[in-house]
């Protein structure tokens, strides 16, 4: 506030050349602003808490490096999930509020893809207090325990069956819709980590589960791919065939002769992975399922996918019996359903309509109406309800298919990193019910593991955030817009192999998905409070994550918290 | 070089001769050919200076202020509504103690709404801290414009001089245009003392304690007390170079009258012709022009109505609930007279209302006979 007087002026003119930094204003508010991020509902709803607002944030400024190291902070599997998992991200969106979801799966994939020929140095925790895991069963759920744990600074040993790594990512799902390029590159990076793998080696037979016990703590994913009967007459004829163990031989590179028509039975993933593979060998495909379409666990956008290359859907109808004919051909006897009162997991149960039956001429019919885990080589104590329990003893945890959760890749990559923060916690001897509860990203159940890594050394964790409700984000400052579908490979050239059928985003086409995100509950260096502050006394640095505020001159007006778009900047009042 | 033209056209030419480089300004009737025409030769090429075509008075003076700062001679244009808007940034400009010149068209303020000549526009600016020069013609407004520079940039004050509507700024007279050299020689280039640096930046206007607020007035008060005598210079200075003066005021056969009367503006190119007629007649009547109205030329005011025993002051604005303008701050100069003259208040011409020679000796006569005081304005109700 000083007016010096300048001799040349003869103190004339009213100019200071002091500053009028020296009135501190800031001591005229009562309340000051603060940035607090907050958990998107995306990333409340991935199963493995991915911070997609930050890799999106990252995406749209072209750092395709950095979003990828984002996203490896929660999952090993962008370039697998980016193109399989079902994305609950995309149906929590907040944007769907407003015009359409932002397309986070199509992203997660361009990320993954436009940084294929980056390779991620990782850098382990210091081993000194490591100890020795042991790992059954290489698929999502076992290499993502391994990945997190040896990142952790823990040894790590992988027993797997089969002769390659990957489970049902490899044996399961076909290559239409994940090739085996994306999914090797995957595990090859996991294993660039000091993890040893062995393969070819079944717990229970080569090794048995009590030997095991040398290690200092055990991870149980053994998955589940026996397939469940339909238990009815004609069964055991050889042209009635199993889903998962047709997936097998597809995915083992088996030839596979099949008749000119196919029904497939079931209404999950697998039935309509084995019906859209039973079409590109050539046959025709009628999948008969129980309930409605409304009812079918499979992926929305498989159901379609499966529609629009022909297949043929029948509701309602559930085989009671298979008989073979003269003409070489099957005979199925489907009895006529109905829906009705809702059962326990909510959805309506189908009930036989007295009397009413169709029958069905077909060359071969494959039963895809779930899996069961193989439980014969595990000790009876560890199991429960023909599944295996998450932490049936101190230090036996377990995850994947074979525990009682939902069976898709993203929560078993999910409940892979939840063991290994459960073991780790373990370890180091603190209670990881009360760890879990402060790393959760919202409350369905995802946690973070970047969080779970500040806090690890001080054992000390902030309470978890808060999820951004769409009524939060100040929808002005967008234009709406929609979302771009991905290109898809010309149908007739699909079908007549398993090459991919989604072609993914172009850089252009990344650009503008990723521009699109609310970025809810995460700076994004959008600069409105910048612009918006009439005091001028906010500074931004994205390249140093720097965001700060002259409290000395911030009169805690509250424009910025207004004019943040995304429900970053909260107004405290202070004593 | 003698040309025949309008008050506003007078105006323009002077600016150009005093080669002001910036000029902002927005339009409004009947300011708006000196606008015009300046605009022109910016076009032509024949204007060296940038016309700024702000979007308000408001900000035409702002311009102003702020380029001034920088050390370069400034001029605006405007009238009443354009005057009123403009009112905040006058305080401004005088705080900021800088030498812009503004020519003002006096017009009558709404509402009701019109055109036409009346002094309140810039009678109301009359606190705001600027010199204010009334002018009779337009050759006066051409030369007022010069010598406003001459004394704007001596005391550090903006000066504002005003010419009336339609009166001056639209009646075609003939003017006597200086020769650009003429100007050039009596009007040096600008150069303050004080000027934005920017290798030393600055915060203008900053917040000050009430006691250097005080200061600030003080000096100013100060420097429109000197900026009388420096007037009173430049016009001799002017009258050497260009051989026509005005003076602060104008005593008109003042010497042995009876009775003064006291015009500003154009009214007192008429009441020459009535007082001339009177004289014949062998009424002792003078007449005292006034020229300068802030600062107020109190002691050449008292020296040249000594001794006068009845003053008449004729008024083209009206201060509602007081009076004529010009006849309080004669009242208030004339106070500590010995003789204490009666001093009478006309309000004519209001509106833009004609004020013909045969009003101007209606207004004397009626003096002439009177010898009770009256403290009421008289109004002269135009038909």
């Amino acid at each position: 506030m000083t007016a010096e007087s300048d001799s040349s002026s003869e103190f004339v003119i009213p100019i200071s050349y002091g500053s009028s930094e020296i009135t501190q204003t800031g001591k005229w508010g009562f309340q000051k602003p603060d940035t607090v991020f907050k958990t998107a509902p995306c990333q409340e709803a991935c199963p493995t808490g991915i911070n997609i607002a930050q890799f999106l944030y990252l995406a749209n400024e072209g750092m395709y490096g950095e979003a990828l190291l984002a996203i490896l902070k929660e999952s090993p599997f962008p370039g697998v999930c980016g193109r399989v998992c079902f994305h609950p991200c995309e149906l929590n969106c907040n944007r769907t509020q407003y015009d359409e979801s932002v397309s986070i799966h199509a992203m997660e994939r361009y990320v993954s893809d436009a940084t294929s020929n980056q390779t991620i140095k990782f850098v382990p925790l210091p081993s000194g207090e490591s100890r020795r895991v042991a790992i059954i069963g290489a698929g999502p759920a076992g290499l993502s325990c391994a990945y997190f744990l040896s990142l952790l600074g823990h040894r790590v040993s992988v027993f797997e069956a089969r002769k390659e790594p990957g489970g049902v990512m490899r044996w399961g799902i076909p290559g239409y819709r994940l090739p085996k390029s994306i999914l090797k590159r995957e595990i090859r990076r996991i294993l660039s980590l000091p993890i040893e793998l062995r393969t070819g080696i079944e717990v229970g037979k080569a090794v048995s589960f009590y030997e095991l016990g040398a290690f200092d703590a055990v991870f149980v994913s053994p998955g589940a791919q026996i397939g469940v009967p339909i238990s009815i007459p004609g069964e055991k004829l050889d042209q009635v065939w199993k889903g998962r163990e047709f997936l097998d031989r597809i995915n083992s590179k088996v030839k596979v002769k099949l008749g000119k028509e196919t029904i497939v039975i079931g209404g999950g993933n697998t039935a309509m992975d084995v019906a859209r593979s039973a079409l590109r060998l050539g046959s025709r495909v009628t999948v008969a399922y129980r309930r409605t379409r409304n009812e079918m666990p499979a992926i929305q956008d498989e159901i379609e996918e499966a529609e629009v290359e022909g297949i043929q859907l029948k509701y309602l109808i559930q085989p009671v019996k298979v008989n073979f004919l003269k003409t070489k051909r099957l005979a199925v006897k489907f009895q006529c359903m109905k829906l009705s009162s809702l059962d326990q997991g909510g959805r309506p149960k189908a009930i036989p309509i007295k009397g009413k039956f169709i029958t069905l001429e077909t060359d071969h019919l494959i039963a895809a109406v779930g899996e069961q885990v193989d439980l014969s080589w595990l000790p009876l104590e560890l199991t429960k309800n023909g599944l295996i329990e998450k932490n049936p003893s101190p230090k036996i945890f377990a995850g994947g298919d074979a525990v009682d959760q939902a069976r898709t890749i993203v929560t078993a990559i999910g409940g892979g990193k939840r063991a290994a923060i459960s073991i780790d916690s373990f370890f180091r001897g603190h209670d990881d019910h009360a760890v879990l509860s402060k790393i959760r990203t919202g409350d369905k159940g995802s946690l973070s593991m970047e969080t779970y890594l500040r806090g690890r050394e001080k054992e000390d964790w902030p309470e978890a955030r808060e999820v951004v409700p769409y009524e939060e984000i100040n929808t002005l400052f967008f234009e709406p817009s929609r979302r771009i579908r991905m290109r898809k490979r010309n149908r007739d050239k699909v079908l007549k192999g398993f090459s991919e059928v989604n072609l993914g985003y172009n850089a252009k086409e990344a650009k503008f998905s990723a521009s699109r995100c609310f970025s809810c509950g995460t700076c994004n260096y959008c600069y409105n409070c910048y612009y918006f502050c009439p005091e001028g006394v906010i500074s931004l640095d994205p390249a140093q994550w720097r965001k700060e505020v002259d409290f000395d001159h911030c009169k805690g007006c509250g424009t910025c918290a207004k004019a943040c778009p995304r429900s970053v900047v909260e107004m405290r009042e202070y004593p | 070089m003698k040309d025949f033209m309008t008050g506003n056209h007078a105006v323009a030419h002077a600016v150009k001769l005093c080669r002001t480089p910036l000029i902002a300004a927005y339009p409004i009737t009947p300011q708006t050919a000196i606008y015009e025409k300046l605009s022109e030769w910016e076009a032509s090429g024949k204007l060296k200076g940038i016309m700024m075509r702000t979007e308000s008075e408001h900000s035409a003076m702002a311009s102003c202020i702020a380029a001034s700062l920088t050390g370069v001679r400034t001029f605006t244009a405007t009238s009443s509504q354009g005057l009123a808007l403009m009112h905040e940034m006058l305080h401004f400009a005088a705080g900021c103690r800088v030498p812009v010149v503004m020519a003002n068209v006096n017009r009558l303020l709404a509402a009701p709404w019109g055109f036409w000549a009346d002094q309140l526009d810039s009678l109301s600016q009359r606190d705001t801290g600027w010199i204010q020069f009334y002018c009779e013609n337009g050759q006066e407004s051409l030369d007022t414009v010069i010598q406003a520079y001459k004394i704007a940039e001596q005391v550090y004050l903006p000066v504002m001089l005003s010419l009336e509507a339609f009166f001056v700024s639209h009646f075609m007279e003939v003017v006597d245009l200086p020769e650009q050299e003429q100007v050039d020689q009596f009007l040096p280039p600008m150069d303050l003392p004080h000027k934005f640096n920017i290798d030393k930046p600055g915060f203008l206007v900053p917040v000050v304690p009430s006691e250097l607020y005080q200061k600030y007035k003080y000096m100013a008060q100060g420097s429109m007390d000197s900026a009388k005598e420096i007037a009173v210079r430049v016009g001799h200075e002017f009258k050497e170079g260009f051989g026509r003066g005005y003076g602060i005021i104008e005593p008109i056969m003042l010497e042995d009258a009876e009775v003064a009367l006291v015009t500003a503006g154009s009214i007192t190119s008429t009441a020459r012709v009535a007082i001339k007629e009177l004289r014949a007649q062998g009424k002792k009547l003078g007449l005292l022009k006034l020229r300068l109205f802030r600062p107020f030329p109190v002691e050449a005011v008292q020296v040249a109505l000594r001794g006068k025993k009845k003053i008449a002051v004729i008024d083209r604005n009206i201060s509602l609930g007081g009076g004529g303008i010009f006849c309080q701050e004669l009242r208030a100069a004339l106070v500590h007279s010995s003789e204490h003259p009666l001093i009478y208040s006309f309000i004519a011409g209001i509106g833009g209302t004609d004020v013909t020679s045969e009003v101007i000796k209606k207004i004397a006569l009626d003096v002439l006979k009177r010898d009770d005081p009256v403290d009421k304005p008289v109004w002269i109700m135009g038909e």
